[in-house]
């Protein structure tokens, strides 16, 4: 076959998505990485990420090729360790001195704390996408994330406060700005991504929110209601301790709230994976998400129940059959010229420090 | 046999034919001939195919069929995975031993060096330390109105002051909560809990409680406490991070259950310099063991729940009623049948009659 032949037999594919993951195969891996993580203090647990973004990468495929993560435990502990010295540190000794040495300046000092930890959420964010990006392959072509983590911080911290004083309903919007950012820097190799935000648009957010935040707002209500009114008869009324009842009460009421609440949430985060899906293009290519609400809770609850029963053991399984969720749903038209696609440079030598120490969970 | 190969610097699929030979294997790609060595080969299994790359090859890929590469000598892989297997368990060694260092560091290190480092500290830091707790716990622990037991109480740490070697001022103070204690905060502040003084029988009983405490503030134990629950919070917390991860919370849970707030050695030392201050202002020392003993015996009987906090934080009564029983001497009582008198009722509001609840409806 000439290279003539074969190019033109690869110019323009659409793109198809598929998986082989079987997240009853991430029991196993799930075991190791949670006895590791006791044994080392926890330390493991970069290598135990790493591990399993292997191989939920490579169990999902595009045009017949799996991808490939390429990131190391190594990397990820660096970052760790980088954000730890140069930020949480720094920051935990102004909260200690400030409280201790000057309770009457402490809210002075520790305001402008939680505004530059507000700001930092955002970097970690920028930069732990751009780790990832970073380290995903297709068919021997990484992909990058160009931009800016400073000014999309800058928006992150915006688009909180705002949420704030619209008490939570920016958030919507704020979700397609904040995404704009991340697509419109991505890159396979030298191919652009495209986020349009008018076209995002045309998915709507806000009838699916205002279900989520009224039914939100009186369940809470309700909730707390139901829990004084039982709790008052179960209080201790002389013992310092609370009773095993009461704490297995008030674990029952959170659980129970939480399940109401996943499934108040579930066509609004579906709704937000439609919207975001609608915004992107390579090229010409598009994408649709075809998620439901109903599947999307059915997703969310069995989650909750595998995580929390587990106490987080069979967080692992819960990332792959997410992942698995995700990509059936996943379609593609219109055409890209893939193999045109020229390698990117490398990217950043460690990773998503600041995200891991803040919490954030980014698979 | 039939593969897919990427050359790293273009994402196009070219389809190849390797031949795997002792050491190596090579395919044609673009009119070039590529040697990739087995010997630092790495494999990854993608099910029914395998996706191969080399360190010295860079992006490059070669994606085949997984049957076919162990019919042609794929035995080659098992090296590679063996490496990997080793390399793993050496990782895993080394951050165990890692983790051993940080947790002899919390559990071991940072209690050892609280008591010196609870010495260095300035007085007028733990001063500001406990004002700043004082107004945090007042909110829990409602102080009981002024009034004659209150000043009998506060003339009391003011004895013990004198005696005790200590830069602070001793300010004792009944509170309300539904509990059994009493306790030492950073800077001098005790408080002595309304249910505690219902407890105690004599004078005698109370005032070993509150020497004891009084203690706990001469020898530093409070702001040493103080030290060992900072080191082990901050490093804890830093080192297992802010995710919610299987073993996280088992570790975070670890760190909890050691932070009992003075370690038993500190409370036998409060013990005997408790009773050293009362006899020093020629108390009676003998209160302690008959208190320790009533708490030792409600631990068991109907009231546990209000006493298992005082027992969570002084552990082993027994046994410490019977040492301090052995060094008691007897004393003056330290409140006067009118002072003891005061502070029995002192966190009690006295009865209000219908008039005067409509003249002053929030009653204060």
């Amino acid at each position: 076959m000439s290279i003539s032949e074969d190019a033109a037999s690869t110019r323009g594919e659409r793109l198809v998505f598929g998986e082989n993951l079987a997240p009853g195969k991430f029991v196993g891996l799930s075991f190791k990485n949670g006895l590791l993580n006791i044994v080392t203090l926890t330390l493991y647990r970069f290598w135990a990420k790493t591990e399993v973004r292997r191989r939920i990468w490579s169990g999902v495929s595009l045009n017949g090729e799996a991808f490939e993560y390429t990131g190391r435990g190594k990397e990820l502990f660096l970052g760790f360790l980088l954000a730890l010295v140069l930020v949480v540190l720094p920051l935990l000794i102004v909260v200690f001195t400030a409280q201790f040495l000057a309770p009457q300046l402490a809210f002075l000092i520790i305001l402008p704390v939680y505004l530059v930890l507000f700001y930092l959420m955002g970097f970690g964010r920028f930069t732990a996408f751009r780790y990832l990006a970073s380290r995903t392959h297709w068919r021997g072509v990484r992909f990058a994330l160009t931009g800016s983590p400073w000014r999309y911080a800058w928006s992150y911290i915006g688009y909180m406060l705002l949420n704030v004083i619209t008490l939570g309903w920016f958030a919507p919007a704020a979700q397609r700005r904040l995404a704009a950012p991340l697509w419109n820097g991505l890159r396979f190799g030298d191919r652009e991504f495209k986020f349009d935000i008018d076209r995002a648009r045309k998915v709507g957010l806000y009838g699916p929110f205002t279900v989520f935040w009224l039914g939100g707002v009186v369940s809470y209500f309700v909730f707390m209601g139901v829990a004084i009114a039982l709790a008052g008869d179960m209080m201790p009324k002389t013992a310092s301790e609370p009773s095993l009842a009461f704490i297995a009460f008030v674990y029952a009421a959170i659980l129970a709230w939480a399940v109401v609440l996943s499934v108040l949430s579930a066509p609004y985060q579906a709704a937000i994976l439609r919207t975001l899906a609608a915004g992107i293009t390579l090229e010409d290519a598009r994408f649709s998400f075809k998620v439901g609400w109903l599947e999307m809770a059915g997703l969310v609850l069995t989650n909750l129940a595998l995580v929390t029963f587990t106490l987080g053991f069979l967080t692992p399984v819960m990332e792959a059959r997410t992942a698995k969720f995700l990509i059936r749903r996943l379609r593609s038209e219109g055409e890209v010229d893939l193999a045109a696609a020229r390698q990117a440079e490398r990217g950043p030598r460690m990773g998503e420090g600041l995200a891991d120490a803040f919490g954030m969970a980014t698979v | 046999m039939q593969a897919r190969f990427h050359d790293g610097l273009t994402a196009r699929s070219l389809p190849v034919e390797v031949t795997v030979e002792a050491h190596r294997l090579s395919f044609d790609a673009d009119g070039e001939t590529h040697v990739w060595s087995l010997a630092d080969l790495q494999i990854e299994d993608l099910g029914d195919r395998l996706r191969l790359s080399h360190p010295k090859v860079g992006d490059g890929r070669l994606t085949l069929d997984a049957a076919a590469w162990r019919a042609s000598g794929g035995g080659a892989g098992l090296k590679a995975e063996r490496r990997h297997q080793k390399r793993e368990a050496r990782l895993v060694v080394g951050l165990a031993v890692a983790g051993l260092a940080i947790a002899a560091v919390v559990f071991i290190g940072m209690p050892a060096a609280s008591g010196p480092l609870a010495r260095a500290t300035p007085p007028n830091i733990e001063e500001r330390m406990g004002r700043n707790f004082e107004a945090q716990l007042s909110i829990a622990f409602r102080p009981c109105d002024p009034g004659a037991g209150q000043t009998a109480l506060a003339a009391f740490g003011q004895r013990l002051e004198a005696a005790a070697d200590t830069p602070f001022d001793i300010r004792v103070r009944a509170v309300q909560a539904p509990m059994v204690n009493a306790f030492a905060l950073p800077g001098g502040a005790v408080m002595v809990t309304d249910d505690l003084i219902a407890l105690a029988k004599t004078p005698d009983e109370l005032a070993a409680v509150i020497a004891h405490e009084a203690a706990h503030v001469e020898r530093r134990h409070v702001m040493q406490a103080v030290w060992r629950s900072l080191g082990l919070g901050l490093v804890l917390d830093a080192v297992v991070g802010g995710g919610s991860g299987a073993g996280q919370q088992a570790v975070l849970l670890a760190g909890s259950v050691a932070d009992l707030r003075f370690s038993r050695s500190a409370e036998s030392e409060a013990d005997v310099r408790g009773q050293q201050l009362l006899e020093a202002n020629g108390l009676s020392s003998q209160g302690m063991a008959p208190f320790f003993e009533r708490i030792a015996a409600k631990g068991e009987g109907a009231e546990a729940g209000a006493v298992r906090e005082l027992m969570s934080s002084h552990p082993d009564s027994l046994s410490r009623a019977r040492e301090s029983a052995a060094r008691a001497r007897p004393g003056a009582p330290a409140f006067t049948p009118a002072e003891w008198a005061a502070i029995r009722m002192v966190c009690q509001k006295p009865k209000r009659t219908l008039r005067q609840i409509l003249k002053n409806p929030l009653g204060d």
